[in-house]
Parts: structure tokens; C-alpha cells; sequence
């Protein structure tokens, strides 16, 4: 609960005062500079020089010399003693009179005047520290007389002293302070401030005077600091408010005195120290006959009725540490914080740093994590103080040494936790949440690589998913370090990453590959093959990509394959040759036709040589799923509806290498009748068709796919062309195979002829069909063909008319337009005339001639009936 | 003697007056901690700065017990708002409110706003029990006692409750009525019109330090109103004929002590 925030050092022994002379007493102390007077009880004043004397262990001592001591000669005690350094004087109260003495000979000064520099009937006297008179060769005293209910302020000059102002008071005052203008008086039965320029006064509070003696001490600016009832200090300012919570002393207090941030107090056996920050008492010293404390420059000097004592405080940093040392963190910080304006800003930042990161660690060790990052965060703590407690986790080349003296007492993190793992776990979950936090803010400039570094251990130990997550975004990971942490915990593809982010592709995959092929165990990823192959795949390094993937395609040459087809297709990265490609694959037969395919089908690249290959390989497959025995008729017919779709559908493989491949073959000949489509033979075409493979389906839909980029016309050749096959084969004897075939067989070209008709009948030339089929057919049997016919003549007649309509009527709409644009109406009215019969008008419908004048019709007729030879131009419109 | 360090300079003040045990330090550490904890007895006192937007109010818990009363008067000294707090469940701690307390708010600011809080409403009231904080006014009800003529005695009888001095059970012994009431006597003793003055249905509180209940509302509600009174203030301040020694400091301060040794 105590700081130790002064020590009680003797300044003046007893030998040296009185010696063995037991009924001397101390009255009244004054120190000034070096310089210490003692007024005694036998009317003596004792002069000492006082000397600072610090050991070789910075223990502070003091050294005390004699100079001088005088007797006044009034056989009283010495009440009080005050210096005036400027004036070399020391004013000095005894048996009720203020006189001065010089402060060397300790000699009476006599006045000037001759009457004597001499105030009686004084009770107490106070001097100024904040004078209002701008002469620094005076001084301002409050004086309170022992019979007058008055204040007297004297200015006290080198060898006068001098009444300016009188001022009264409700009751008997019986101790003064004053600062400026302002009197803080401890009347009877109240405080009260007394401004003695205004005569202004503002009652504080009450307290009785005769039950305890009041203190009134000035602490400051217009503040002021007194003993209250219950035994508070209470402070006050000049305007009677109260600016910081009172401190709670004993009832018995002698003297106070502030030195900042504590007010110290002394009663009959103590002396207390509180703070000013919290009001909490930090200290107490024992001390009997406590008689007199009193601050002076900031020097608090104490005294027994035998001897004097220094309370000399401590540094503050000391007491600082002293406080973090019992882990009393929030006091020390309020204790830095609080002498903030005592300490240049600088070494304050330093300091306040230095005390957040030690507090950060106490707090750290009683696992105060939220605390201890918030503190290590504003202390701005280099992280590897904090790394460096964890065994093994700073890189073995990182140069970090541990700052001196000590942050904390820790020597790592098993001292800490006395083998604890619990404990041992938790703060490396904090380590891992702290690092994460700050190896992206500027705390970690300058050690990157150890925070990295030390979090990619921990992650890898504790098996945390950031491990991941930390490799693949931007990092600075050790990799020397890394190996033999990550191989021991065996996150071999973490530890492929960390290789490929340090260039070491080939390495990277050397270790994938033996996990994926069972050699290592690391169950990080499952789909590591497929990673792998992606990771080919996007690879920039072709030597690589040649060197791996032959094992990909080993492996599974579907998904292999990926790493020629799915490459990212831009053209700063390093492409491969197709060419080369397809040679290397050479060996791996099915991820060479997957390779085809993703060209000549994905990529749709237009190049004879792979489409020939494609279609070849196409080919190889479907002939090698014939020669099996038994069919496997699912495979067959999936291979061959890809071989047809490639026939059909590119145009760029050599039609006669195919077709010499496949002329043997008496299966393929759908595919045999498109490489003759292709080769525009559609007569040869058709002819396998329908004579060898009696599929009038697929000679259907030969003609439509033949003539399918084509124009109607050629559609009507081949649709023509096809029917003249059917009814060529009805014939008997012109055709071979329809000779072969038995009759039930030119039923079926029948048949197929009508069906075709009635089907497509619109493509067809009518007349010319009609022409071509045989007389004996049935109206009724071609009724759909004829009806669509008749139709579509019809239709084809209507749409024609329609058009010839439109454009006439377009062509009136222009003609309009266009009259509109050059002239102006033209005016017909029963009034007016005809210019050519001079009669009027009677019916809207005129004839305009040049320029613009309406004359009858029969006018113009006769007009142009009767001059032949003459040529009019005549616009004929309606006006209205 | 070391300069007293300054402190960030309060805009305005806020006080907690009432008698010893009603909750003054409960209700400020439940407003400033979010908690209810333990305390001692204040001595002398206590006080809390609170940034409001871009003012501090400076909160001033004072102690209850009869030997610092004396003190209070000085802690009121310039305040802009007053907390008169009572205890529910405790007639005397309003009575003591009106014989002993209400005369040391004569210091404080002449604009001054006045909350009656009557604290440890989770002791006789249900709603109060689980609401961290809830505004739970009805104001109706509050309209209706308002517009009712009441005698106004100086201090009204206690209603016998023998229950309470038993211990048993904690009726409640003062109501909002009862508050209101003195509510409307203060601005009797203030010499200030109802009319012109803030309303009583607004500055009467009943809140629970241990629950937490109204009590940030308590907080928030003053703060809110004495705005007005540190715009005041701070023009008054730019005004005021006072030197500021603070500004005008120079090399002269230190001339009497000037020491040459």
C-alpha cells in the first residue's frame, strides 16, 4: 500500500543546537539557499550552513557548520523567522514584535528613521510569494495584530518597514496566509479569503479554532491549502471553490505542506504523505515531537523540539519503480502521468514510455492481456522485448538484445508460469493475437522479419489457420529459421509456400510432390495433387512446368492436364508452344487428345494440323473401340458422336487423309458421307445414305447441315438432289443397289420420297417436282406437299403484292413530302377563278399549272387537246 | 516550492448533495465505472471530471456524514447543477434534504439547476430491479398530481410505516409525489417561479445505483441542461475585468524570494 516517496533525513543534531541543555527547545525554523536559522525557545537564533553531501551509493546525506548564533536579548521564545534574501534580512517575531536582523551578523538592523524597524503587538506575520508591489527590493508581510480584529500588510524595505493598508475582520484572525491581493485568514470559528484590496471576502468553511489548530498554507497561485474539520486538507482557491478533492489526515495535525504531486502533513508522531493525483495516502513516517514542517523552495524541513531533519523525496522515477515493483501499475502511471509538467517533454516521453511497457509486463504476467497490449501498444514497446520471453521464437540471426535495465523480472516464459501450460498456452495466444495486430503498424519498422518470423512458429505450433494465410500475403518470414520449425511440426506445404514466396519454386514443389505422394505426412491440404497442378499451371517458370509434369500427368492425366490447358491465357506471361506441347505429350495418349480438344474446341484455334490430329486421334479411338470385342456400345457411341461433330463442324482437317483412313471401314459410313459432304460430293454422299445405309433421317439432316452456310437455291439443289436419289432408286433396273434390293425395298424410297416432300415441302421448286414424280402416285399421298405448295405460292404472291402496295405507297408519302418542302398550298375556293375558262371553281379536283395556279381539269384537257405540240408539266393534286 | 500542476479546467460543476448512506458515491460510480461496487463512507470528498462532448464537467461527490457538512457550502460554491439525493426507502433522508442541505446550495451559481434523485428505487420498485436503464417516466400521471392544489408545508409528517423500522421489509417511504413536492419547495426557498423554471416531473428522479437504473438518464438529462450555463460561463469569463496572473506572468513573480546564495 506505501510508496516510499520521501526519506527523513537528519539535517541538524541535538549536539549541535543545545547539546545536553534539556529545557531548550526549537521554536522556529527558516531556511534559505544553504542557509538554515534556528530560532530557540531561550531567544536565541542559530545560524547553520547546510551542506548536501551524496555517498557513493547516491545515498543522500547532510552536513551541517556553525556559523553563527546571537541572542536577541528578549528572554522570549523566538516565535518566527522569515528571510528576505534581496534584503539580506531576516524578519524575525518575538514577544509580539516584528524587527530585522542582518541575515550575516544576525545584528539588529536600526532604522533609518531612528524610531526602529520594529511592528509590535504582533500575533503572526506572513510574507508574500506572489507580491502585487513590482519592487524587488521589498517584501509584502501580512501581519495579524494580538488585539485588533485587523490585518496589517507592511512592505518591508533593507531597513524600514512601512504600513500601506489595514484591513478589519469579522473576528479575531489567528493565522494568515496571503498570495497577491488575496488574505487567506483562519478566524475563530471559520476560514474565510479576504481580498484586502477590495475588501471583498468569501467565507470557505467552518472549524473551531480553539479545539485544533487551524493551518493556512499557501500551495500555490491563489490556492490554498487548510486543515478541516474532521481532519481534512481541504483546498480552496481565492474564489472559495474547491479544486481538488480534499486528503484525509489525522485530526491532530501540526503543519502540512505540499510537494508536488503530495501533500505531506505532520501530526504528533507521524508523518503523512498523501497524494495529490488520488488522494490516497502513499506513505507514513514515524516521527516523534514532531514540532515544525515547513516547505522551503520546495525543500520540506522538519523539526523535533531537539533537532532538524530534511524530508528529502525520492526520484520520482524511483518511486515509480518502487510502485511497479509491488505491481501497484495504476499508481505508477498516475504518478508519471501526473508529473508530466514537472519534467521537460522529452525525457517525460521517454520516461512515460519506459513505465507503460513495464506496466504492460506486470500486467502481461498476471495475464492482464487486455491491459498489458493496451499498454505495451501506447508505450510503443519494441515487440521482440515481448518475443523474446518465448524460448526459440527470435530468429537465431536476429541482433535484438533485451534493453537494459530490465522491463520486467521475467527471464522467459517458463519462469513465468512455473510450468504452468495452461498459462504457457494463453500467453501464446496472446502473442499470436498481439503480433497479428501489430506487424502491420509502424511498431514493427525495423524488426519485420522477427515478428514474421516469430509468428510463423507460433502459428505452426499451435496449429493456427493464420499459418496459411500469414505465406501466401506479404510477409517476412526467415526462411533458414522457418525450415526446421516448420519440417518439425510437419506443415511441409506451408513450408512449400514459404519456398515459392522466396523464389525457391523448384523446391516448393520437390516437397509437394512427396507429400502428395505419401513420402511426408502433412494433412493440411487433401486436394494437394490439384493444388500442385494449379500451381504448374500458373507457373512462370517453363523449365518447371517441363519438369513436373510429367508426374502430374502420371498422376491423373485428366487433371494433369490442366497445367496446359488452364494456363492463364495474357501475353506478358510466359506462354508454351502448342507444338511442343503435343510432341511432349506424344507418350501420354489420352492428355494429348484433352490437349487437342482444349485447343481445337476451346480455344477454337483455326490450324489444319491440329484439327487433322484431333480428328485422327478422334478416329484411332473409335476404330480401336470396334476392333474390341465386345463392343462397349456406350463408349462407342459417345467417341463417335465426337468424331461426328468434329467432321461436321470444322472445316480445316484434311478430308482425304480421313477418309483414306476410314475407306476400309464399313461402319463409319455416316462419317464416310460427311467427309464427302465436306468435299461437296453430296451425290456420293447421299448415295451412302440411302442405298448403304438406308438412314433417310440422316440424309435429311445431311442436306439441311450441307446447305445450312449456304443460299436457299443450293438447299433446293441438294433437297432435289436427294429426292431424284429416292426416285432413282425406285426405277427398277437403272440402279444397281435398287436391282440388289427386293421390291419391299423400293417401297421403303417410296416412302421416303413422300415423307420428304410432305416434310420439307417448302424448299422444293413445285413444278419441278411434279415433273419428276411418277405418274401413278396419289393425289391424296402428296396432299401435304401440294397443300403447302399451293400455299406458299399464295403466300409468296400475297407477300409481293403487299410489297408493290408499300412501295407505292411510299413513293406517294415522298412525293408528298417533298411538295410540301418546295411550295405552298395552293388555294382553291368557289371564289376564285379558273385562269384558262375564267369560270369558278365547283369541285375540289384542279390541275396545278407552273407555278402554281389551279385551273379545271377539262380546262387543261381541252387546253392540251387543242395545242398537241405543246408539252405541259402538270402536278396533280389535291387542295383543299 | 514546485508549481501545483494545472489541471484541464472544468467548464462547469455538478454537485451531489444528501445525507450520509442514500448511494452519492454509488450513483457516480455506477455513472462513471458501469458498476456497482462497495464503498466506505466518503470523507470530505470526491470528485470526477467528465468530458461532454467538448467540455469537461467536473462532478463533485460530497460526504453526507453531519461532521463535514460544513464543507459543503464550498463544494457548491459555483455550481451549475445540484443533485439532491435521498434514500426511497428512508423518509428522513428527504427531510434532512430541506433542514440541513438545501441551504448550502446559497453559493452556488445564481443560474443553478436542481434534480431531487430519490436512489435505491430497486428496493420498492420491480421495474427498477433489472433495467440497466430505462426511461421509465409516465408523464401523465405526474401531469395530474401537478395540476392538484397542495398545501405545502416546510416539512411534511412521515407516513407512519412501522414496517421500515422493523426492517423486514423496505417499503417505500417517500414518493415521487413526495419529491416533486419539495421539488416545487426549493424553488420557494430559491425565490424562482414555477413557470420560468425547469418542471418538477422533469427533475425528479427515481434511479438505482445497484442496477443502474435511470441513472445515466439522471446524468445525461443535467448535463444536457446546464450547456446553456457553460456557454454563459465562458462569455462571462471572456469579459470578466479579472487579470489573469496566469497570462501576465513574467519575470517578476519569483522577486521576493529571489535568493542570491
Amino acid at each position: 500500500m506505501s510508496v516510499k516517496a520521501f526519506e527523513l533525513v537528519p539535517a541538524v543534531e541535538r549536539d549541535l543546537l543545545m547539546g545536553d541543555k534539556a529545557r531548550i527547545n526549537i521554536e522556529c525554523i527558516e531556511c534559505c539557499g544553504k542557509h538554515l536559522y534556528v530560532g530557540t525557545n531561550d531567544c536565541f537564533i542559530h545560524h547553520f550552513l547546510l551542506d548536501e553531501v551524496t555517498s557513493a551509493k547516491g545515498k543522500l546525506s547532510y552536513s551541517s557548520q556553525k556559523l553563527l548564533h546571537k541572542y536577541l536579548g528578549l528572554k522570549k521564545p523566538v516565535a518566527e523567522l522569515r528571510a528576505a534574501s534581496a534584503l539580506e534580512r531576516l524578519i524575525v517575531l518575538c514577544d509580539g514584535i516584528v524587527f530585522l536582523v542582518d541575515m550575516v551578523t544576525l545584528e539588529t538592523v536600526p532604522s533609518a528613521a531612528g524610531g526602529g524597524a520594529k511592528i509590535r503587538g504582533v500575533a503572526a506575520f506572513c510574507i508574500n510569494e506572489n507580491p502585487v508591489n513590482g519592487d524587488p527590493f521589498c517584501v509584502e508581510m501580512g501581519i495579524l495584530s494580538s488585539k485588533r480584529r485587523t490585518v496589517q500588510i507592511f512592505m518591508v524595505y533593507e531597513d524600514r518597514v512601512q504600513l500601506v493598508k489595514e484591513v478589519g475582520t469579522p473576528e479575531q484572525p489567528c493565522a494568515v496566509s496571503v498570495d497577491g491581493y488575496f488574505l487567506c485568514l483562519a478566524l475563530a470559528t471559520q476560514y474565510m479569503i479576504l481580498n484586502y484590496n477590495t475588501g471583498a471576502s468569501q467565507d470557505l468553511f467552518p472549524y473551531n479554532s480553539e479545539e485544533r489548530r487551524p493551518i493556512v498554507k499557501r500551495i500555490g497561485r491563489e490556492e490554498f491549502l487548510l486543515a478541516a474539520p474532521g481532519g481534512l486538507g481541504m483546498f480552496a482557491n481565492a474564489e472559495g471553490v474547491s479544486q481538488r478533492a480534499p486528503v484525509n489526515w489525522s485530526e491532530s495535525v501540526i503543519g502540512a505542506a505540499v510537494c508536488f504531486p503530495y501533500v505531506v502533513a505532520l501530526d504528533e508522531s507521524f508523518i503523512t504523505i498523501h497524494s495529490m493525483l488520488d488522494q490516497q495516502l502513499k506513505q507514513t513516517l514515524s516521527f516523534r515531537d514532531g514540532h515544525i514542517l515547513q516547505d522551503f523552495e520546495g525543500k520540506v524541513i522538519l523539526a523535533s523540539t531537539k533537532a532538524v531533519y530534511v524530508l528529502v523525496p525520492l526520484p520520482l522515477e524511483r518511486q515509480i519503480q518502487d510502485l511497479l515493483a509491488s505491481h501497484r501499475v495504476e499508481e505508477a502511471l498516475i504518478l508519471t502521468e501526473g508529473a508530466q509538467r514537472n519534467i521537460p517533454k522529452d525525457k517525460f516521453q521517454i520516461l512515460h514510455k519506459r513505465i507503460l511497457q513495464q506496466a504492460g509486463f506486470i500486467q502481461f504476467g498476471q495475464l492482464q492481456f487486455l491491459e498489458a497490449s493496451e499498454h505495451f501498444r501506447k508505450g510503443q514497446l519494441d515487440v521482440r522485448e515481448l518475443i523474446s520471453l518465448y524460448p526459440l521464437l527470435l530468429p537465431t540471426s536476429s541482433s535484438f538484445t533485451r534493453c537494459h535495465p530490465p522491463l520486467h523480472e521475467f527471464a522467459d516464459l517458463n519462469h513465468l508460469a512455473q510450468g504452468d501450460k495452461d498459462k504457457v498456452l494463453r500467453c501464446k495466444k496472446f502473442l499470436i493475437s498481439y503480433l497479428g495486430e501489430v506487424r502491420s503498424t509502424e511498431v514493427a519498422n525495423g524488426c519485420r522479419e522477427d515478428v514474421d518470423t516469430a509468428l510463423l512458429k507460433l502459428y505452426a505450433e499451435q496449429d493456427h489457420d493464420s499459418l496459411l494465410d500469414l505465406l501466401a500475403s506479404d510477409n517476412a518470414c526467415l526462411l533458414a529459421d522457418s525450415i526446421p520449425w516448420l519440417e518439425k511440426y510437419h506443415k511441409y506445404f506451408a513450408l512449400g509456400l514459404l519456398y515459392h514466396y522466396n523464389g525457391q519454386d523448384s523446391a516448393a514443389l520437390q516437397l509437394w510432390i512427396r507429400v502428395a505422394d505419401g513420402d511426408l505426412q502433412d494433412p493440411t491440404r487433401s486436394d494437394l495433387y490439384e493444388y500442385v497442378v494449379d500451381f504448374l499451371c500458373s507457373c512462370s517458370n517453363l523449365d518447371l512446368v517441363w519438369q513436373y509434369a510429367d508426374w502430374a500427368l502420371q498422376k491423373d492425366p485428366t487433371i494433369g492436364i490442366h497445367i496446359f490447358t488452364k494456363r492463364p491465357v495474357s501475353k506478358d506471361w510466359p506462354q508454351l508452344n502448342s507444338d511442343d506441347v503435343i510432341s511432349y505429350l506424344g507418350k501420354h495418349v489420352q492428355a494429348q487428345l484433352l490437349y487437342l480438344e482444349y485447343l481445337v474446341l476451346e480455344r477454337r484455334i483455326q490450324k489444319e494440323k491440329f484439327h487433322t490430329h484431333l480428328a485422327v486421334l478422334y478416329l484411332e479411338r473409335v476404330t480401336m473401340l470396334l476392333s474390341q470385342s465386345p463392343i462397349d456400345e456406350a463408349q462407342l457411341s459417345s467417341a463417335r458422336d465426337r468424331l461426328q461433330a468434329l467432321l461436321r463442324e470444322s472445316n480445316l482437317y484434311r478430308v482425304q487423309i480421313l477418309l483414306g483412313k476410314m475407306e476400309n471401314c464399313e461402319q463409319l459410313l455416316l462419317e464416310r458421307a460427311t467427309l464427302h459432304g465436306k468435299l461437296e460430293e453430296h451425290d456420293k454422299a447421299l448415295h451412302i445414305l440411302v442405298h448403304k445405309l438406308r438412314d433417310f433421317r440422316s440424309a435429311e439432316a445431311f442436306c439441311i447441315w450441307a446447305s445450312s452456310c449456304r443460299d436457299s437455291a443450293y438447299q433446293q439443289q441438294l433437297f432435289h438432289l436427294l429426292l431424284g436419289v429416292y426416285l432413282d432408286g425406285n426405277r427398277p433396273g437403272k440402279s444397281q443397289a435398287a436391282a440388289a434390293a427386293a421390291g419391299g425395298d423400293s417401297g421403303d424410297l417410296e416412302m421416303a420420297a413422300v415423307d420428304l416432300l410432305n416434310r420439307h415441302g417448302e424448299v422444293f421448286d413445285a413444278v419441278r417436282v411434279l415433273r419428276m414424280l411418277p405418274e401413278g402416285w396419289s393425289l391424296q399421298l402428296l396432299r401435304p406437299f401440294l397443300g403447302r405448295a399451293v400455299r406458299a405460292s399464295v403466300h409468296a404472291c400475297r407477300t409481293s403484292q403487299i410489297a408493290l402496295g408499300l412501295a407505292n405507297s411510299e413513293n406517294l408519302q415522298l412525293l408528298h413530302d417533298r411538295l410540301k418542302e418546295r411550295k405552298k398550298p395552293i388555294f382553291v375556293s368557289e371564289k376564285k377563278g379558273c385562269h384558262l375558262c375564267h369560270n369558278t371553281f365547283s369541285e375540289p379536283d384542279v390541275v396545278c399549272l407552273p407555278g402554281g395556279v389551279p385551273v379545271h381539269t377539262q380546262c387543261v384537257a381541252q387546253r392540251v387537246r387543242d395545242s398537241p405540240t405543246k408539252r405541259l408539266l402538270t402536278n396533280s393534286t389535291n387542295h383543299t | 516550492m514546485p508549481e501545483a500542476s494545472k489541471m484541464k479546467k472544468p467548464d462547469v460543476k455538478v454537485v451531489l448533495l444528501g445525507d450520509m448512506n442514500v448511494g452519492k458515491t454509488s450513483l457516480l460510480h455506477r455513472y462513471t465505472e458501469r458498476r456497482f461496487k462497495d464503498t466506505i463512507s466518503t470523507v470530505g470528498g470526491a470528485f470526477f471530471l467528465k468530458q461532454w462532448g467538448p467540455y469537461n464537467i467536473s462532478i463533485w461527490d460530497t460526504a453526507g456524514r453531519e461532521q463535514f457538512h460544513g464543507l459543503g457550502s464550498m463544494y457548491c460554491r459555483g455550481a451549475s447543477a445540484v443533485i439532491l439525493t435521498y434514500d426511497v426507502t428512508n423518509w428522513q433522508s428527504l427531510a434532512e434534504l430541506e433542514e440541513r442541505f438545501l441551504s448550502l446550495t446559497d453559493t452556488a451559481h445564481h443560474g443553478c439547476i436542481y434534480a431531487v434523485v430519490g436512489n435505491k428505487a430497486d428496493l420498492t420498485d420491480s421495474k427498477a430491479q433489472l433495467s440497466q436503464d430505462s426511461d421509465g417516466v409516465s408523464e401523465d400521471q405526474i401531469q395530474e398530481e401537478m395540476t392538484k392544489p397542495q398545501v405545502l408545508s416546510a416539512c411534511p409528517t412521515p407516513p407512519a410505516s412501522p414496517a421500515s423500522l422493523s426492517g423486514m421489509s423496505l417499503n417505500k417511504q417517500v414518493t415521487r409525489e413526495d419529491a416533486m413536492a419539495f421539488y416545487g419547495r426549493i424553488l420557494r426557498y430559491k425565490g424562482l417561479e414555477e413557470k420560468g423554471s425547469l418542471p418538477a416531473e422533469k427533475m425528479c428522479f427515481e434511479t438505482s445505483a445497484k442496477t443502474g437504473y435511470n441513472v445515466d438518464t439522471l446524468f445525461e438529462t443535467l448535463f444536457d441542461l446546464v450547456l446553456p450555463s457553460i456557454l454563459r460561463n465562458r462569455n462571462e469569463n471572456l469579459q470578466s475585468p479579472t487579470v489573469d496572473l496566469e497570462e501576465c506572468r513574467g519575470a517578476g513573480s519569483k522577486r521576493a524570494r529571489s535568493t542570491c546564495c
